[in-house]
């Protein structure tokens, strides 16, 4: 898999529609690092939507530089299903624009809508489609081709829950393989606590959050006890992942992880070498991470 | 690009909007076109009436799909790229459609000029036509990639501005495709058969800057 290998970063950015339209958006500085998952809030109206399509280059600055272009997919906020396919066929054809082969992308169109819980909808023509389901194709073209740079405006809106948990592992997964995730959502317990960084859109202008983006114990937690070879290190990829840490008894660890993460974090310890043992895994109450001495800052 | 243009194609096909200007060309050629014509004349309304069939296609690739859906694609490769794909489809069905034209033209009609005096071999005819039928489907596209989104974006200023285009394409008297048909006109009054590759050249470059153009500000203008 190749990654992006520079951030996507914006300079001074401004965006206004017209030649003497009102700013949308001005003097915005943003890097999104390979890897990131970042969070944009902001009231109704007040932009986000354009800073999305700025970042996913749909859209070109009125003012100011926007440099790098990682492998892209947009997820838009409302997907129309007016559109001549079965989703099997449409989800194939936007495969393929993603770069994957005619066979290997009617593979991962069954393989993302069985994620979804489409899977039943395959041969279904996209008008025959509901709200809901139109929109598992419309997150399904975006995962597809592992975009090194995925841009979701409102993807969450209008799944049922158990995709939208499925689409907060799949998120999960992306950053764990070195992509950036960029999203908006209205709900601000959405991977709570996760985001490397969250924006707040206001004036048009671009504030960084600085309290750690939405509370760290606001999101649900998995638990999970896993032993290794005696005074061992954890795998770092499991350290990165996990929100907390801490060894009960040498070699036994109990690890808190937010739950959109938790296939990640026993995919590093099983994977690790050697590997891990993952003794149990369950729903777990958030520790308050200030008692915790080995917690990530 | 082949990815966007199968795409493109697929939608053009299923979205069956393709079967209204075919339709109307069919009709037209089926009025205005005789078998047992001279063929030269036949073949001069063959290519001018795909002028303004071709900037309908463009028209119906343009419109066809959904802006959500059409940010999805350009996300991946480029709102210029994503354009051009969709402007090309166009020109591949005018190009297929037109030449299916020709060679029908060509076979039922007489192989003379119109006095009937001159004999005009069929492969001549044709060698004449598709040149023709080929610089009228490329201005065509042309005219419809200007005269659309992201260019003109509304309905009330796209549709009379394609139907004045193809108009103008038509009769002005420096216009590539005005050229070729009025070939094929005057080369059925003498049954020489002239060879467009002039206006065939003309055109290409005319359709070549209007779809970069209509590219650019494609990746420039937000719907």
């Amino acid at each position: 898999m190749t990654l992006m290998h520079r951030d996507l970063r914006l300079t001074a950015v401004g965006r206004r529609y017209g030649i003497r339209g009102p700013w949308v958006l001005r003097g915005v500085d943003l890097v999104i690092a390979p890897g990131t998952l970042t969070r944009i809030e902001g009231a109704n109206g007040t932009g986000k939507s354009t800073l999305l399509r700025l970042l996913a280059r749909l859209d070109v600055p009125s003012e100011g530089r926007i440099t790098g272009r990682p492998r892209t997919a947009y997820v838009p906020e409302r997907f129309p299903s007016a559109l001549p396919f079965t989703a099997a066929g449409y989800l194939t054809h936007l495969g393929t624009v993603h770069g994957l082969g005619r066979d290997a992308a009617a593979r991962a169109a069954l393989t993302w809508l069985e994620r979804f819980g489409a899977g039943g909808y395959a041969g279904t023509p996209m008008a025959r489609l509901s709200k809901g389901s139109s929109q598992k194709v419309a997150v399904a073209q975006a995962l597809l081709g592992d975009p090194e740079l995925l841009v979701l405006d409102e993807a969450w809106t209008g799944l049922d829950a158990a995709a939208r948990a499925e689409l907060e592992r799949a998120v999960a997964e992306r950053t764990a393989a070195g992509g950036a995730v960029v999203f908006v959502d209205h709900d601000p317990r959405r991977l709570a606590g996760v985001p490397d960084a969250t924006y707040t859109v206001t004036g048009g202008g671009l504030l960084r959050r600085t309290d750690s983006g939405g509370g760290t114990a606001d999101g649900p937690v998995t638990v999970v006890l896993a032993e290794g070879p005696a005074g061992a290190p954890l795998p770092p990829e499991a350290v990165r992942t996990a929100r907390s840490t801490r060894e009960t008894a040498p070699g036994r660890h109990r690890l808190t992880v937010p739950a959109s993460h938790s296939d990640v974090l026993l995919r590093a310890l099983l994977t690790a070498r050697p590997p891990w043992h993952v003794a149990r895994v369950e729903p777990g109450t958030a520790d308050a991470p200030h008692s915790d001495p080995e917690s990530r800052p | 690009m082949t990815a966007l243009l199968r795409y493109q194609t697929d939608l053009l096909l299923r979205s069956q909007r393709w079967l209204p200007p075919v339709i109307l060309y069919a009709a037209f050629l089926g009025v205005c076109v005789q078998s047992g014509q001279p063929v030269l004349d036949s073949l001069g309304y063959t290519a001018a009436a795909l002028l303004p069939v071709s900037a309908w296609l463009v028209r119906i690739c343009v419109t066809g799909e959904p802006p959500a859906a059409r940010a999805c694609v350009a996300a991946a490769r480029g709102p210029a790229r994503a354009h051009l794909a969709c402007l090309l489809t166009a020109l591949l069905a005018a190009v297929l459609l037109g030449v299916a034209a020709t060679v029908v033209v060509t076979l039922i009609s007489a192989p003379a000029d119109n006095g009937h005096r001159v004999h005009v071999p069929p492969p001549r005819a044709l060698a004449a036509g598709l040149p023709a039928a080929l610089a009228c489907a490329l201005l065509g596209t042309a005219v419809g990639a200007l005269t659309n989104a992201p260019v003109l974006r509304s309905t009330g200023r796209a549709v009379p501005a394609t139907l004045l285009g193809a108009l103008l394409a038509l009769v002005w008297a420096g216009s590539p495709a005005q050229a070729a048909v009025s070939g094929l006109v005057t080369g059925s009054q003498t049954g020489r058969a002239p060879l467009p590759l002039l206006p065939l050249a003309g055109a290409a470059l005319l359709t070549a800057a209007a779809f970069a153009a209509a590219a650019w500000l494609g990746a420039r203008r937000s719907p």
